[in-house]
């Protein structure tokens, strides 16, 4: 069984990039701080994505109304709960979390959201690139702390692609394998 | 499962996953869910099966364990509200232990896999929301 990705999941996957490369994630690492290998560094680029996607969500509301609005908002509360841990979890490992950009910045990157479904396949494709980038995390992070943070908080954005799914009149689960195979 | 073998971590998990079919499957037979959501969530409960089956014949499988109907399943058969919850609580139970494999797990190529899977049982969490008509898809 191999590695599947739909044309949309490509789709999702090429917006996101974009947005990822635009919200700090591809900075170098500072010059102080945690041991190379620590996984600071790439928690420190989850931490990129998710302020990337706190700013969007909130694009996101400017279109959104009823239950979808209702959903967004409480999937974008995580994302600001994902945020302080990703933070705490720098902290403990030595390093200085970057901070997000300015509202104007990450606007800059974003699509045009006319209508609802345009706000809604916007977070579906964040939601893609985020439990990707979790569970790419999973592999790569040296100890199970971290991984177990990792873990905690990709099964959240499992929960949240689902129901941005929903919102859009898709099933929840689009396979056996969110975004890979075993 | 914290602290056992790998393929210990993979037999809790191919239990669960038997637990989840075999609710699915008499949720069908006892139309005490939509059939459509019922047969999609059993289709994914067995892809896992068969996946942790693989995993488990790489990594030196022991025998098979044998597994009992649970209790409260047939109370659950009640009704799709009975039941829906009933699953809710299977479904937690099962995103919980891959949460903990997927982060535990001591051979490293198989923590995103699991992964994988986990973040599928949170979308039937979602899914089992949805059919109870809960608003609040996240929690």
């Amino acid at each position: 069984m191999g590695l599947f990705l739909t044309r949309r999941e490509a789709l999702g996957g090429a917006t996101a990039a974009l947005l990822l490369a635009s919200c700090g994630g591809g900075d170098p690492p500072p010059s102080t701080g945690p041991r190379p290998g620590s996984g600071a560094a790439l928690l420190g680029s989850l931490l990129a994505l998710e302020h990337a996607v706190v700013a969007a969500y909130a694009t996101c509301e400017e279109v959104l109304s009823g239950d979808a609005l209702r959903n967004t908002r409480a999937i974008a509360e995580q994302e600001r709960e994902h945020v302080t841990r990703l933070q705490e979890l720098i902290r403990d490992l030595g390093g200085d979390p970057p901070s997000g950009r300015s509202a104007d910045e990450y606007a800059r990157t974003f699509p045009r959201l006319r209508e609802p479904g345009d706000a809604l396949a916007f977070a579906e494709d964040l939601e893609q690139r985020q439990v990707r980038a979790y569970l790419e995390a999973l592999a790569e992070l040296p100890d199970l702390r971290l991984r177990s943070a990792a873990a905690g908080i990709g099964a959240e954005e499992g929960a949240q692609l689902a129901a941005v799914r929903v919102l859009q009149g898709l099933p929840a689960a689009q396979g056996p394998f969110v975004t890979g195979a075993l | 499962m914290a602290g056992g073998s790998d393929v210990d971590v993979l037999e809790d998990l191919l239990a669960l996953e038997n637990r989840l079919i075999s609710a699915y499957e008499a949720a069908l037979r006892r139309d005490a869910i939509d059939v459509a959501l019922g047969e999609l969530l059993r289709n994914h409960e067995r892809e896992h099966a068969r996946a942790i089956e693989e995993a488990l014949r790489h990594a030196g499988r022991r025998s098979p364990r044998a597994s009992v109907p649970a209790p409260e399943l047939t109370a659950a058969l009640r009704s799709h509200e009975s039941f829906a919850r009933y699953a809710l609580h299977l479904e937690a139970e099962a995103l919980g232990s891959y949460s903990e494999a997927a982060a535990g797990i001591r051979n490293p190529r198989l923590r995103q896999p699991l992964g994988s899977i986990m973040a599928c049982e949170a979308a039937h969490e979602v899914a089992l929301r949805e059919a109870l008509g809960e608003r609040s898809l996240v929690d």
